[in-house]
C-alpha cells in the first residue's frame, strides 16, 4: 500500500461527507479538508495542495453541475492535483467534457461505487497518482449507444471486454488480473482493437484511454 | 349641440336602466297626469272614482315587471269593463263615467308591450289578439255615437288604436330578442372567460406537477441515494474486514447479501430518479436530446435549433415524447438510422423523429402512440404520423412553448 494520500473532500450530503472521511482515514489516507461546496473546495485545493480531490457533482448553491464546473478550473490551475468528480447519476456528455479537456489525473465515478470500497480507494489511488478512472456504466452506455456499432460489431466478445477496460481507465496488468489472461494477450488483444476501430496505438495508458472515450463518444 | 344631446339621451337611458323601478313609476304617474282631466267631473264621487280606475291601470305599470301575465290580465280585464260600461253606443252620456276611456288606457300598451319581452311568444300573440280585438269592438261601439261622422275618421281611429297596439308588441317582440341576444352573448362571454381560465389552472398544474417531480428527483438523489450509499459503503467495509478476519462465514454470506442488495437498490433507485426527471434536463433541451440520441440503440443524428427555452414542464415532455419514440423505433420500425429535429415555429417547440425503418406505424387505443398522444394533448399539443407501410416513420410533436 502506498503511503496516505492527501486528499480534499467536496460532498454537500454531511453522510457522505463523514463517511468518506472515516473510511479514507481507517485505511491510512489523511483528509486535509472536508467541505460541502465548490467555493470552500476551491480555496481547501489552493491551500493544501492535496493528491487528489473527491468532488460532487451536484453542490450549493444551485445543486446542478457546481462539482464539474469546479472540477474543471481545478485541474486547470492545479495540473498535478487528481480529481475524481462524484455523481449521483450518469451523464455522458459531463463525463467526456471532462476527460476530453484533461486527459491526466481525472476521474469519472457514481456516488454507487463507494459500496465496493477497495475498488474505490484504488480508483482514488489511480487518479492521484495521474491516472484515468471511468465509471463502468458510463462506458456501458458509450459501447451500447447506436453510433458506433458497425465497427463494434468486428470486435469479438473478448476484445470488446478489453475495450470496455481500457475505457475505465485500466492497465494492461490490471486488465490481465481482470479477465485471467497473461500481459501478453492483452497486449494481443489491444493491438488487435487498435487496428480494427483504426486508432493510432499507445504506449501509455491515459492517451490511450483517451482515445478510446473519443472514439466511442464521436 | 348633436354630441350634447346624445350624451343626454345616453344619460337618460343609462338612468332608466340602473333604476327600473323609478322609471316604472315615473311612467305610471305620466299616465295618471294625462288622465287628470277626470278630476273636473262632477259629482266629486264620480270624479273620485274615475281617478280610481285610472289610479288602477297606472299601478299595473308599476308592477308590471314583477308578474307581466297579471299585470296584463288585470289591465284587459279593466279595459273590457271600459268597453262594456264605459261606452255607450246608444248615445248619450256613459252610464258610468268612472268607466270612461281615458288617456290611462295606454297602460295597456305599456303591458302588451312587456309581456312581448319577458313572456313566449304565443302568450304575447295571445294578448296582441285580445288588444287587436279590443281595439275592434271600442270601433264598433264608438260608431253608432259618433254616426254623424264619416266614416273615414272611424277607420282612422281603428287604424290608430291598432296601430299602437301593434308598435308595442313589436317593440316588446324586439326587445324580447335584443335581450336573448345580449344574454348568450354574455354567456358565450362568461364560458370562454372560464375557459381561460381553465387554462391558466391547468397550466399552473402542469408547472407545479412539473416542478414537483424535479423536488422529488432532486430528494431521492441528494437523500434517499445518498443516505442508501452510505449504507452500501458501511456494508462493503463490514464485508472486507470480515473476509480479512476469517471465521463467521454465516455472517460473511449475510453482510454479502446483504451488500448486494444495497448495491442492485442503487441502481434501481437511479433508474427510477432519472424516469421521474432526468437531471440532464437541468441544463436544457439540446443536451438532454443529444444524450438521448447518443445512447440510442439506432444510431441517431440530432438537429437542435431552441433559441430561447421552453417552460420545464414543456422540455420534460419534449424529452419524454423523444425517449419514448426512440425506444419504440427500437422495438417494432427495423430502422437503421434515425433523426432527431428539435425546432421553433410559431412560437412553439416542434420534436420530429423520423425513421427509415418499415413504416406501417398506426395509432392503436393503449398504444405507445395513443399514450404519447394523451400527454401531449394535456398541453394542447398534437401528434402527427406519418408511416406508410415499406417507411420511412415521421412522428411530428408540436407543444406550446408554456403549458
Amino acid at each position: 500500500m502506498p503511503p496516505g494520500l492527501r486528499i480534499v473532500i467536496a460532498e454537500d450530503a454531511a453522510i457522505m461527507r463523514d463517511g468518506l472521511t472515516q473510511t479514507l482515514t481507517r485505511r491510512g489516507h489523511h483528509v486535509v479538508a472536508a467541505v460541502a461546496d465548490a467555493e470552500s473546495l476551491r480555496q481547501a485545493v489552493g491551500e493544501h495542495r492535496p493528491d487528489v480531490a473527491i468532488v460532487d457533482v451536484r453542490m450549493p448553491p444551485t445543486h446542478t453541475d457546481e462539482g464539474l464546473r469546479a472540477a474543471r478550473a481545478i485541474h486547470e490551475q492545479w495540473p498535478e492535483v487528481g480529481v475524481l468528480v462524484f455523481s449521483q447519476y450518469i451523464e455522458t456528455q459531463a463525463a467526456a467534457d471532462l476527460f476530453s479537456l484533461a486527459p491526466a489525473g481525472v476521474g469519472y465515478l457514481l456516488k454507487d461505487r463507494v459500496a465496493d470500497v477497495g475498488d474505490f480507494v484504488d480508483a482514488i489511488t489511480r487518479v492521484a497518482q495521474g491516472g484515468t478512472v471511468l465509471d463502468p456504466e458510463v462506458v456501458r452506455q458509450l459501447l451500447s449507444a447506436g453510433r458506433r456499432r458497425d465497427t463494434l460489431a468486428g470486435l469479438t466478445p473478448r476484445e470488446r471486454e478489453v475495450l470496455s477496460l481500457i475505457a475505465q481507465g485500466r492497465s494492461n496488468a490490471a486488465i490481465a488480473g481482470t479477465l485471467f489472461i497473461s500481459p501478453k494477450v492483452v497486449e494481443k488483444h489491444v493491438a488487435s482493437i487498435f487496428g480494427k476501430l483504426g486508432l493510432a496505438p499507445s504506449d501509455s495508458d491515459n492517451r490511450r484511454v483517451i482515445a478510446a472515450i473519443r472514439y466511442l463518444e464521436s | 349641440m348633436e354630441p350634447y344631446a346624445g350624451i343626454v339621451l345616453q344619460d337618460a337611458y343609462g338612468w332608466v336602466r340602473r333604476h327600473p323601478r323609478a322609471a316604472d313609476g315615473l311612467l305610471a304617474a305620466l299616465l295618471l297626469a294625462a288622465s287628470a282631466g277626470q278630476l273636473r267631473l262632477s259629482p266629486l264621487s264620480a270624479a273620485l272614482a274615475a281617478t280610481s280606475v285610472s289610479a288602477l291601470l297606472a299601478a299595473t305599470v308599476i308592477v308590471r315587471r314583477r308578474d307581466p301575465l297579471a299585470a296584463f290580465a288585470a289591465v284587459a280585464l279593466l279595459g273590457a269593463a271600459q268597453l262594456a260600461f264605459g261606452i255607450h253606443p246608444g248615445g248619450g252620456g256613459p252610464p258610468v263615467h268612472a268607466l270612461e276611456p281615458t288617456m290611462a288606457d295606454l297602460a295597456i300598451a305599456v303591458l302588451l308591450y312587456t309581456l312581448a319581452v319577458y313572456r313566449p311568444r304565443r302568450i304575447s300573440l295571445a294578448g296582441l289578439a285580445i288588444c287587436l280585438l279590443g281595439a275592434a269592438v271600442a270601433v264598433a261601439r264608438w260608431a253608432p255615437v259618433h254616426a254623424a261622422h264619416a266614416g273615414g275618421l272611424l277607420l282612422l281611429a281603428g287604424a290608430g288604436l291598432g296601430a299602437v297596439v301593434l308598435a308595442a308588441w313589436v317593440l316588446g317582440d324586439s326587445m324580447a330578442y335584443r335581450r336573448a341576444y345580449y344574454g348568450e352573448l354574455e354567456d358565450r362571454l362568461a364560458v370562454a372567460e372560464r375557459a381561460r381560465e381553465l387554462q391558466e389552472q391547468r397550466a399552473r398544474a402542469v408547472d407545479e406537477s412539473a416542478a414537483r417531480l424535479r423536488r422529488i428527483e432532486r430528494d431521492l438523489h441528494d437523500g434517499v441515494q445518498v443516505r442508501l450509499a452510505a449504507l452500501a459503503m458501511n456494508l462493503g467495509e463490514i464485508k472486507e474486514n470480515l473476509e480479512q478476519a476469517p471465521g463467521d462465514d454465516r455472517t460473511l454470506a449475510l453482510v454479502g447479501a446483504a451488500h448486494r442488495n444495497a448495491k442492485d437498490t442503487l441502481a434501481e433507485l437511479r433508474d427510477l430518479a432519472r424516469g421521474i426527471h432526468p437531471p440532464v434536463l437541468d441544463r436544457g433541451l439540446g443536451p438532454a436530446l443529444a444524450i438521448l440520441a447518443g445512447t440510442s440503440a439506432i444510431p441517431a443524428r440530432l438537429s437542435a435549433a431552441i433559441t430561447e427555452r421552453p417552460s420545464p414542464a414543456i422540455e420534460a415532455m419534449a424529452y419524454f415524447c423523444t425517449a419514448e419514440l426512440l425506444a419504440n423505433a427500437a422495438k417494432h420500425s427495423g430502422a437503421s438510422q434515425l433523426t432527431i429535429g428539435v425546432r421553433e415555429q410559431d412560437g412553439g417547440l416542434v420534436v420530429t423523429v423520423a425513421d427509415d425503418g418499415d413504416g406501417g406505424a398506426r395509432l392503436v387505443p393503449g398504444g405507445g402512440l395513443a399514450g404519447l398522444l394523451e400527454r401531449v394533448r394535456t398541453v394542447d399539443g398534437r401528434l402527427g404520423l406519418d408511416s406508410p407501410p415499406g417507411g420511412p416513420t415521421l412522428v411530428t410533436v408540436e407543444l406550446p412553448r408554456h403549458a
